[in-house]
C-alpha cells in the first residue's frame, strides 16, 4: 500500500469473555488509512465491524495488535489519555444517534465543548455554527424527538465535529434511515472530507451505498481482513 | 471543564427533575433541620448558663476559710477535689500559716498581685422588724464600697453613704416577706434591728438560775434603728459571690452594735480563739487567669480555697456530653436522608447510563464523569443545608414563642433559649454538603465505571 499510512492497524485482535466462553471478534486485523480518505467497512453482522469502530475510536482497547495514529500508538494510551483522544482527535456517530433526550439540538452540539473547557458563549456560538453548517440553522432549540431521524443524525455528526477532530468514524450511520436520507447522509459525510480535510472511516452492511462515495472499501468476515479495494484515487 | 460548568450542569440536571430533587432534598432538609435544631438547643443552655456566669464574673472569685473551719456549705462544694480540703505538709513552710482571718491579714491579701478587692464576711443573726412584721435573718456587714460595685443591683433608692451611718440596704425578696410589695415604699422607712447578746448582768443571771418560764440562756436582745436607704435585687444563687444575705448594714455601724456572731450552731462548739476573727473572706482577682496563682498563694499560708473556676471544666465535661447527646439524636435523621442521597444518585445514574456513555464517547474522563454526578450530590446537600438551617431557624422560633408564652404568665422573664452562632450556621451546611459527598461517593464511582461500549450499544 502506497501512502502516508495516517492509521495503521497492526495485526489487531480482541478477545471478549462472555462467561467462560471466549469470543474472536476481531482477529489479526491489519489496515492503513490515509490522511483525508473516506474509507468504507464493510463485512455481515458479527464480523467485527463495530470493534474495530470502538478500537479506533478509543472506547476500547484491544487484546493484542496495536493502533497508530499519526504515528502515536494509541493501543498503548492510559484511561485518561484516551479521553483525551477522543476529545480532541476523533468523532464518532453511531446508528442509533446516542443523543441525550433532555437536550436540545445546541445544547446536543455543545456538549463536548464542554469537556474541553470552553467558555459557555463559545460553546453556543460554535454548536449554532455547526448546526448550520449541518443545515440545520432552523432546528437549534429542538429537541430530538421533535426530530427527524436523518435531522437526529445531522445533529450526531455536528456533535462529532464540535472539537475539530481530524477523523471522523461512522458506525453504520444509515442504519435507522431510509434510503434517501441515508443518501444524503453520506453525502454530507463526503463533502465535510472534502471542506474540512477529515479521514472518514464508515461502518456499514450496505455495500452500494459505501461504493458510492468511498475512496477504499475494506472488508471484514469472522474477524478478519478478508479483502481491500482502492475504488477512487481520494480528494 | 470549567468550575462553574459543573455547577451549571448539575443545577440543570436536578431541575429536569424536580420532583425527586425536591423529596431528596426535603429529607436532607429535616435531617439538617433537626440536628441544628438541636445542636441550637444545647448552644443556647450553655450560653445562657455562661452569660449569667460571666455577668456576675462569678469566675473571678475565691472563698478563703481558715484551715480548721469546716465552712459554710459551699465549702464543700467537692469533696473529693484536693483544693477542697487543707494543702498537705508539703506547702511552703517559709510562711507563716494564716489562722485567723482579721483586719491585718485583709491587709496582706490586698498586695497579692492579681487580687482586686477582698470582702470579709461577717454575718449575725439578728430579728428585723419593718412596721408590724418581724422576720428573723443573717444581717450581713458590707462595706459602702462594696455596695458600689457591680455585685449590688438596686431596686431603689441608693447605697449607703458611707461605712459610719446607721443605714441599711435590704433585698427585694426580704421586703416581701415582712409585706412591703413596692420597694419604692420601703426606701426612708425605719427598721428596727434586734441582735442576740450574752447577757451577764445579775438580773439575768438570778432569772436563769431560777428558772422563771422559758428563760434558760444568758441571752438578752438589744434594739438598734437604721434607715432603710436601698433595695437591692436578691441574688438567685449565693455561690462564691460575697453578697449573700438579705440585710447589709455598714462595718462602722455594726462595729457599735452589741451582737453575737454566730452563723451556725456549730460555732458554740468551738475554742473562741477559734471563732474569732471572720468566718470567710472572698476574694476578688482581676482576671480569671489570676484565680489559680491567688490560689496557690493562699493555700500555701494554710487556709482553704474555694473558686468556681475549678468547676469550670466539669461544666464543660458536661456540655460536651450534652452535645454528643444532641449529635448521636440528630445523627439518625440525617443518616436517613444520606440514605436518600444514595438511592436518588443510584436511580439517576441508571436513567443516565446512556448519556454517561455520550459523555465518554466526546471525550470525558473517568474523573469528569465522577465530578459532575458529585457536585450534583454536592447540590442536594447544599440546597438541604440552607433550606434546613431555615428551617432550624423557624421551628426554634415556634419553639420559643411557645414556651415563653407559657412561662410568662409565670412571671418568668424572655428567654432565648436557642442560640445559633455563626460557626453552627456554617458547620450545618457544611455538614450537610459533606454527608453528600460521602453518600454520592459509591453512586458516581459507579458512574464513572460505566464501559461507554456497552452504554452506547444500540440495543
Amino acid at each position: 500500500m502506497n501512502g502516508d499510512g495516517f492509521i495503521q492497524v497492526q495485526d489487531l485482535t480482541k478477545v471478549y469473555s462472555l462467561g467462560s466462553v471466549e469470543v474472536v471478534a476481531l482477529r489479526n486485523a491489519t489496515l492503513s488509512v490515509d490522511r483525508g480518505q473516506f474509507v468504507g467497512v464493510t463485512g455481515t453482522s458479527g464480523s467485527g465491524k463495530s470493534t474495530l469502530m470502538n478500537l479506533l475510536g478509543g472506547l476500547d482497547r484491544p487484546s493484542s495488535g496495536s493502533i497508530r495514529v499519526d504515528g502515536r500508538r494509541i493501543s498503548d494510551l492510559s484511561k485518561a489519555e484516551l479521553a483525551l483522544f477522543r476529545r480532541h482527535t476523533v468523532g464518532m456517530i453511531f446508528q442509533s444517534f446516542n443523543l441525550v433526550a433532555s437536550y436540545s439540538a445546541l445544547e446536543n452540539v455543545a456538549f463536548p465543548l464542554l469537556f474541553a473547557g470552553v467558555a459557555k458563549k463559545e460553546r453556543i456560538h460554535r454548536a449554532a455554527e455547526l448546526l448550520h453548517l449541518v443545515g440545520l440553522g432552523a432546528r437549534l432549540n429542538h429537541r430530538p424527538t421533535e426530530l427527524s431521524g436523518g435531522e437526529q443524525q445531522r445533529v450526531a455528526i455536528a456533535r462529532a465535529l464540535a472539537n475539530r477532530p481530524r477523523i471522523l468514524l461512522a458506525d453504520e450511520p444509515t442504519g435507522n434511515l431510509d434510503s434517501r436520507t441515508s443518501q444524503q447522509i453520506v453525502r454530507l459525510l463526503a463533502d465535510l472530507r472534502a471542506e474540512r480535510g477529515l479521514t472518514v472511516v464508515m461502518i456499514s452492511h450496505e455495500e452500494a451505498l459505501l461504493r458510492e462515495f468511498a475512496d477504499r472499501m475494506v472488508y471484514l468476515q469472522d474477524g478478519a481482513v478478508v479483502s481491500q479495494e482502492t475504488l477512487r484515487g481520494g480528494p | 471543564m470549567r468550575a462553574s460548568d459543573y455547577i451549571e450542569q448539575a443545577w440543570t440536571n436536578l431541575w429536569k427533575k424536580k420532583l425527586r430533587t425536591f423529596l431528596t432534598t426535603g429529607g436532607v432538609v429535616i435531617g439538617i433541620g433537626a440536628l441544628v435544631c438541636m445542636f441550637a438547643f444545647g448552644q443556647g443552655v450553655q450560653r445562657n448558663i455562661r452569660d449569667q456566669f460571666n455577668d456576675l464574673e462569678l469566675f473571678n472569685y475565691i472563698n478563703v476559710y481558715p484551715a480548721h473551719s469546716t465552712g459554710p456549705a459551699g465549702a464543700d462544694f467537692d469533696p473529693d477535689s484536693p483544693e477542697g480540703h487543707a494543702p498537705r505538709a508539703s506547702a511552703a513552710a517559709s510562711q507563716q500559716k494564716v489562722e485567723v482571718l482579721d483586719d491585718e491579714f485583709l491587709g496582706e491579701l490586698t498586695q497579692i498581685e492579681g487580687v482586686e478587692a477582698a470582702f470579709p464576711e461577717m454575718r449575725f443573726p439578728a430579728q428585723i422588724r419593718l412596721g408590724d412584721e418581724e422576720q428573723f435573718t443573717l444581717v450581713q456587714v458590707v462595706t459602702a464600697q462594696a455596695c458600689r460595685s457591680e455585685l449590688v443591683q438596686l431596686r431603689a433608692g441608693a447605697p449607703y453613704a458611707g461605712d459610719e451611718p446607721n443605714e441599711v440596704m435590704v433585698s427585694d425578696s426580704i421586703l416581701r416577706r415582712l409585706g412591703v410589695k413596692q420597694p419604692d415604699s420601703a426606701v426612708g422607712r425605719e427598721i428596727e434591728v434586734r441582735t442576740i447578746i450574752l447577757d451577764f448582768r445579775l438580773a439575768s443571771l438570778i432569772r436563769m438560775a431560777f428558772g422563771r418560764g422559758d428563760q434558760r440562756l444568758p441571752i438578752s436582745d438589744q434594739r438598734y434603728t437604721f434607715t432603710v436607704v436601698g433595695v437591692i435585687e436578691r441574688m438567685g444563687f449565693g455561690g462564691p459571690l460575697p453578697i449573700r444575705s438579705d440585710v447589709f448594714l455598714p462595718p462602722g455601724a455594726a462595729r457599735r452594735m452589741r451582737k453575737l456572731v454566730l452563723t451556725g450552731l456549730s460555732d458554740l462548739f468551738r475554742p473562741p480563739e477559734k471563732t474569732a476573727g471572720y468566718s470567710t473572706v472572698t476574694v476578688k482577682v482581676t482576671s480569671t487567669n489570676k484565680v489559680a496563682p491567688v490560689k496557690a498563694r493562699l493555700e500555701e499560708r494554710g487556709l482553704r480555697t474555694f473558686a468556681l473556676m475549678d468547676h469550670m471544666e466539669q461544666m464543660q465535661k458536661g456540655f460536651i456530653i450534652m452535645d454528643m447527646f444532641l449529635l448521636a439524636v440528630g445523627m439518625i435523621g440525617i443518616t436517613v436522608a444520606s440514605l436518600g442521597i444514595v438511592n436518588t444518585m443510584v436511580m439517576s445514574i441508571l436513567e443516565r447510563y446512556r448519556e454517561i456513555g455520550v459523555m465518554k464517547a466526546v471525550g470525558a474522563t473517568d474523573g469528569d464523569v465522577q465530578r459532575i454526578f458529585l457536585v450534583e450530590s454536592g447540590l442536594i446537600g447544599l440546597l438541604g443545608g440552607v433550606f434546613g438551617l431555615a428551617l432550624a431557624w423557624v421551628v426554634s422560633f415556634v419553639i420559643n414563642q411557645v414556651v415563653n408564652g407559657f412561662t410568662a404568665r409565670e412571671g418568668v422573664p424572655f428567654i432565648q433559649y436557642f442560640s445559633f452562632p455563626w460557626w453552627l450556621c456554617l458547620g450545618g451546611i457544611g455538614f450537610s454538603v459533606l454527608v453528600s459527598l460521602i453518600a454520592g461517593i459509591y453512586p458516581t464511582r459507579r458512574a464513572a465505571r460505566v464501559d461507554p461500549v456497552v452504554a452506547l450499544r444500540h440495543d
